[in-house]
């Protein structure tokens, strides 16, 4: 038996190697679809699943623990789902340190071990804390691979505008795209030489799920998949909607800043060269670490000139919370839509666009959290 | 040291101009996005096997400067970076620094900072040839668990252009030549140094007491990763004291408590292997497997969390 992915199709499914696939890209991107099959074929999602909802009638195939988990660890690190910030990589990063969180997402990893042997884990905000998962995986003596979905920028914003009623506008979140393909791109990067990682077209697995699925099985090493039998392949069949694809628009619809728009598109073409048989190669991450140089860089000068904005967003949120009764109410300081989709702003500042709050320098948002009486342990 | 950190380098009092130091910040093009480590070393070849991979696959770039060792370090480094493929062996750059260097204690103490004997100024020099935003010291003696090099990994690129300190906790591992399967780990003693540190004027190297110490601007963010990371070899047939003047230049100060303990456990296992100090653990690897492997490959990465980390010791990094 020369190909170490092959096993004896006698073997009980039990005997498998510990495996946890991590599902990860941007919301609005297949993943859904992606862990919805990978469920379907064997793996398991850990229960109980976040419940089907318009924005997703066949189910999201998300643990509701890990959303629950990323949830918080977000709100401490002072991120948003669709965070358009390089920095924020550190602050998520930061909390991903902490070994209560370690513990406490290993020990959740193991229990569902006892389930089954290959599980699958997915999450829009995954990418997020990749670095934790990755240890829960080894402290259960786990294998961790991804699989980082593909979908084109212009879609996936167009996608998330449509279900989340986002208005915080497309330059925001084609920049949040970019701030978080490039990235889920590096932080999965160590697993590459290893075979531990898979880009996926979400057109491909729309056009033939069997053939994307068998690529995305082989290179990870998914047994549940390599040993599927005809009715899981048949359920597969009544689960994927080819017509889920919905979205036809392209960058030029999107109307971005140039530099914006030139970084998008380009950072696009060599993602999908990565989904090509042997496309994750040296030179392409090379080619990714120069696009996300030129991001942040871009990101930067957009910061420091925006500093009035920033000003201003402060005196707002510094005026509500000297306000007495006003520092939550409506008109303390004039509503923004939140990036996070997820959760309603329960806070005056949580109404100022995260890119501006983000721009306020720590020393004064730490005096603002103590006026408004949010401090932090 | 600071006003030499805001112009353009620094000038030894040597007169060895072929070892001045120009900031890497100020050269044209700055630095580049990512992370290096630095390893000085002074015979450490037979550590290097196991601390280079785990570096090699979590950094952007190794710069291993060798320090006048007599064991083929250099050659080892080169050869193990070689065995790995051309990406690890593509990210080891090899330096040679020529000069004796002063040992720490006395001997540091009475030399001058900008002395190519320095030991301040030997790091700035070494970390004047890092191209990267971000760096770790390393010890050519720490290795990586499983976990750790995971850790560093992420961290290193993480960090990016945040101006934060990273702090790794590592614990000695006693090793004794004549039994490969067998090692002593002290965890009764928590050490958490700054190891990580962003490129720039504001973090260069200056003189301390002892030793040299890294600048800081005020505030300065801190973050530190959890205990049973990292395990820092110590041959018990080595002489692993040999980069202190003398043992009297640790017997007294606060700051010295880890290197004090260190000599406590280090003499006590030289005299009798089987007598155990609180705190120190002896390990036996699996038939056929190093003891270091073990340690860093399994004993470790699936040892209880929060590991069991005894009594407190604090170092001035503490302080923070």
């Amino acid at each position: 038996m020369s190909d170490p992915r092959a096993v004896d199709p006698a073997v009980d499914p039990d005997a498998y190697p510990r495996k946890v696939l991590f599902v990860a890209g941007a919301g609005r991107s297949g993943t859904s679809t992606m862990a919805g099959l990978m469920q379907i074929l064997g793996l398991h999602v850990p229960r109980p699943e976040v419940p089907a909802d318009a924005s997703n009638p066949k189910g999201f195939s998300e643990p509701q623990w890990v959303v629950d988990h990323h949830d918080r660890l977000l709100r401490e690190a002072n991120v948003q789902v669709s965070d358009s910030r390089p920095d924020a990589w550190f602050e998520t990063g930061r909390v991903s340190t902490r070994e209560p969180e370690r513990i406490a997402t290993a020990e959740w990893l193991e229990g569902h071990f006892a389930v089954n042997s290959e599980l699958v884990v997915k999450d829009p905000r995954l990418s997020w804390f990749l670095a934790l998962w990755r240890v829960a995986a080894i402290r259960t003596q786990a294998t961790p691979v991804f699989a980082a979905m593909l979908r084109p920028p212009a879609e996936v914003v167009g996608s998330k505008q449509n279900y989340y009623a986002n208005t915080l506008g497309s330059a925001h979140l084609t920049a949040s795209w970019l701030n978080m393909l490039l990235h889920t791109e590096r932080g999965t990067r160590e697993s590459a030489a290893s075979g531990g990682r898979v880009f996926v077209r979400y057109a491909d697995l729309l056009d033939d799920w069997t053939r994307t699925t068998m690529h995305v099985g082989e290179t990870l090493g998914l047994q549940h998949v390599l040993h599927a039998d005809s009715e899981r392949i048949r359920d597969g069949h009544r689960f994927v909607d080819p017509s889920l694809r919905r979205m036809g628009q392209s960058l030029d619809d999107l109307a971005l800043p140039p530099r914006l728009h030139e970084l998008t598109a380009e950072t696009w073409t060599v993602l999908n060269r990565l989904a090509d048989p042997g496309g994750d190669t040296p030179d392409e991450h090379a080619t990714l670490d120069e696009l996300r140089a030129a991001y942040t860089d871009l990101y930067a000068e957009a910061e420091a000139i925006s500093r009035s904005s920033v000003v201003a967003a402060e005196h707002r949120v510094r005026r509500a919370a000297q306000r007495p009764g006003q520092g939550s109410g409506a008109g303390a300081a004039r509503p923004a839509p939140s990036a996070a989709p997820d959760h309603a702003p329960d806070h005056a500042a949580d109404r100022i666009p995260h890119g501006l709050r983000a721009a306020v320098p720590a020393p004064v948002r730490r005096g603002l959290r103590r006026l408004a009486g949010r401090e932090r342990r | 040291m600071a006003a030499g950190a805001a112009g353009r380098g620094l000038t030894n009092r040597e007169g060895h101009a072929d070892f001045d130091i120009v900031w890497p910040w100020t050269e044209p093009g700055g630095l580049r996005p990512g992370s290096t480590a630095v390893l000085r070393v002074k015979d450490e070849a037979l550590s290097l096997p196991w601390v280079l991979p785990p570096l090699l696959r979590s950094m952007d770039e190794v710069l291993v400067v060798d320090n006048g060792s007599t064991d083929g370090t250099a050659d080892v480094a080169r050869a193990v970076a070689d065995e790995m493929g051309p990406v690890a062996a593509a990210r080891l750059r090899l330096a040679s620094y020529p000069f004796d260097v002063a040992r720490a204690g006395a001997e540091h103490l009475a030399v001058h900072e900008l002395s190519v004997h320095s030991l301040a100024y030997f790091y700035n020099w070494c970390f004047a040839q890092v191209r990267t935003r971000y760096s770790f010291k390393w010890d050519g003696d720490m290795v990586l668990t499983t976990e750790g090099e995971s850790s560093l990994a992420d961290l290193a690129w993480q960090v990016g252009d945040v101006q934060s300190i990273i702090r790794v906790p590592r614990h000695a591992l006693y090793l004794d030549s004549a039994r490969p399967d067998r090692a002593w780990l002290d965890l009764g003693l928590r050490n958490a140094e700054e190891w990580g540190f962003p490129m720039g004027p504001d973090f260069v190297f200056t003189k301390a007491y002892e030793w040299e110490v890294r600048t800081t601007p005020q505030p300065v963010r801190t973050i530190g990763l959890p205990f049973g990371l990292c395990v820092e070899l110590k041959y018990l047939d080595g002489d692993e004291f040999a980069h202190w003047t003398d043992p009297e230049s640790f017997a007294t100060s606060v700051r010295n408590k880890r290197k004090r303990r260190e000599w406590e456990v280090f003499t006590a296992l030289q005299a009798d292997p089987d007598a155990v100090l609180a705190g120190v653990h002896r390990i036996d690897a699996p038939p056929g497997v190093h003891v270091v492997d073990h340690v860093t490959r399994t004993w470790l990465p699936q040892a209880p969390r929060p590991l069991e980390v005894g009594t407190v010791v604090i170092s001035d990094d503490r302080l923070r």
